[in-house]
């Protein structure tokens, strides 16, 4: 698996106004596999359509992504879990984790047999036949997350998957999300503006600038798991972040 | 039954019971308004002599067709345009001028290019259904959260699969709305179309009565209309509840 972005740069243009505008510049990255990466930035800093770019939902402006699937390589490269779930209301559970197998054409019997493996894995083993409104938002999300694993994709992009829920209920999704991560053995990319997310989950923060958005500084996470936010070492590295997240989100609101 | 039950069967039941008794009293002229009781028996007449049924199958057999050719155009335009900008861009000023014309107006047009029989009923109703079921229909797919589609299309759905898997099951809310609409403008044109150029239909019988001042019968017709106007909401609401499990209903 090989997931590098060479220079990528993205300029929105504002039919209102004529402006152009520069969401990103200049980003080059290598996704290492198996690694958690997370994008941490102040809010606008574009790391959500980095996202996207890497998704394939979006064609940058400027520079190259490569996407090289290894061997085997018939699988889907990446998926993603959206912010707001983005569950299809009319499917159950059962059929929304199926979808992408279902329009990539596989049988029935071993989309659901499949289906049902990863809907145990997110601990969701009896609600397959429930609508997305009869679930709380933490439930969503698990639904969502099967959803991304059923194509069997080899990076998973999350866009803030946490932020919508509540912090009791986030704390106990972020231990599931390292659950799975460890399990399945994916590469998780993983956008957050939360410090104590990037620091509780990340193998590795990419930490972005304000408007236009460039890669302010890459800190390898090698505090051993399981993380708590009160540990010495934690601790220490959250106020170093903090005090460059800090300056960016001054600059973001100055600009 | 709570009390609100029963206070509104009070008002149903006061209020018929008044009025039978004000008329048999011969405080109101029966010519003008028959007693319940009296309509009761001349609807139970018609249909016993098959007069009614056959009307209502008449009338029936017209709104049916039209709201079936209708309502299908509807959906299928109305997904279109709200799919695709340039059918969108195509359909929207012909839209924008028709949608404000009373559809019985056409009537006498529709006469005039496909005849006195029945075709030009029931594409008058077509008609009429059509624009309230695309309006809705459009609506109903612009009402679809985008990232619904960003999710289908990242799963790896093609164009058509988005088309059939997404955006026709996220407008199917609006496309009942559009149908339910459809219905009783249905109901509306039958009648009004029923009043000339036939001899069949409920619209038909109850203008006859009118004309021959059979105010009884008159009434027959306008609570005939009223039931299936009922028959017809249930039967959508059925068939909403069927196809659409997913929607939260209150109560």
């Amino acid at each position: 698996m090989r997931l590098a972005l060479r220079d990528i740069g993205k300029t929105w243009h504002i039919a209102r106004t004529g402006e152009r505008v520069s969401a990103l510049e200049g980003i080059t990255l290598d996704v290492t596999p198996g690694e958690f990466l997370i994008l941490l930035g102040p809010s606008g800093c574009g790391k959500s359509t980095l996202l996207q770019i890497m998704a394939g939902l979006e064609a940058p402006s400027s520079g190259a992504i490569d996407f090289a699937v290894g061997v085997g390589g018939h699988a889907k490269l990446t998926s993603m879990v959206f912010q707001d779930y983005a569950l299809f209301p009319w499917r159950t559970v059962l059929a929304n984790v199926t979808f992408g197998p279902e329009v990539r054409g596989l049988p029935r019997r071993e989309r659901e047999a499949r289906a049902r493996q990863l809907i145990e894995l997110v601990n969701l083993r009896g609600a397959e036949h429930r609508y997305p409104h009869e679930l709380s938002g933490g439930m969503r999300q698990r639904v969502a997350l099967a959803r991304a694993l059923a194509n069997d994709p080899q990076v998973l992009l999350f866009d803030e998957p946490l932020a919508a829920l509540d912090s009791q209920t986030r704390r106990v999704m972020q231990d599931e999300l390292l659950r799975i991560w460890a399990e399945t053995g994916k590469t998780f990319v993983y956008v957050t503006h939360s410090l104590q997310e990037a620091v509780l989950l990340g193998t590795r923060i990419v930490l972005m600038t304000a408007g236009p958005g460039r890669i302010k500084q890459v800190e390898e996470v090698t505090l051993p798991r399981p993380r708590h936010l009160t540990g010495r070492a934690e601790a220490a590295m959250l106020d170093r972040l903090d005090a460059l997240l800090g300056e960016e989100v001054k600059r973001a609101m100055a600009s | 039954m709570t009390a609100s039950h029963w206070r509104q069967i009070a008002s149903v039941a006061g209020l018929l019971l008044a009025w039978q008794i004000l008329v048999q009293a011969g405080r109101i002229n029966p010519l003008f308004l028959p007693a319940p009781l009296s309509v009761l028996g001349s609807m139970w007449e018609m249909t016993r002599s098959g007069e009614l049924p056959w009307a209502v199958l008449a009338s029936l057999n017209r709104v049916i067709q039209g709201f079936v050719y209708g309502s299908a155009a509807g959906v299928l335009l109305g997904l279109l345009a709200g799919a695709i900008r340039w059918v969108e861009d195509l359909l929207d000023p012909w839209v924008a001028a028709a949608y404000p014309i009373p559809k019985s107006a056409l009537f006498p047009l529709f006469m005039l290019w496909f005849g006195l029989g029945n075709p030009s009923k029931i594409v008058t109703i077509a008609v009429g259904v059509l624009f309230l079921v695309l309006v809705n229909t459009m609506a109903g797919v612009h009402a679809i959260n985008p990232t619904l589609l960003k999710a289908a299309r990242d799963l790896g759905a093609s164009r058509p699969q988005i088309f059939v898997k997404v955006i026709l099951p996220g407008a199917l809310p609006n496309i009942f709305t559009g149908l339910r609409l459809g219905a009783g403008m249905a109901l509306i044109l039958v009648f009004i179309t029923e009043i000339e150029a036939t001899k069949t239909g409920l619209g038909f019988l109850l203008w006859e009565a009118f004309q021959l001042m059979d105010t009884r019968h008159v009434f027959v017709g306008v609570v005939t209309f009223g039931l299936l106007g009922v028959a017809t909401t249930w039967l959508l609401q059925w068939l909403e509840r069927v196809t659409c499990p997913w929607i939260q209903r209150s109560n």
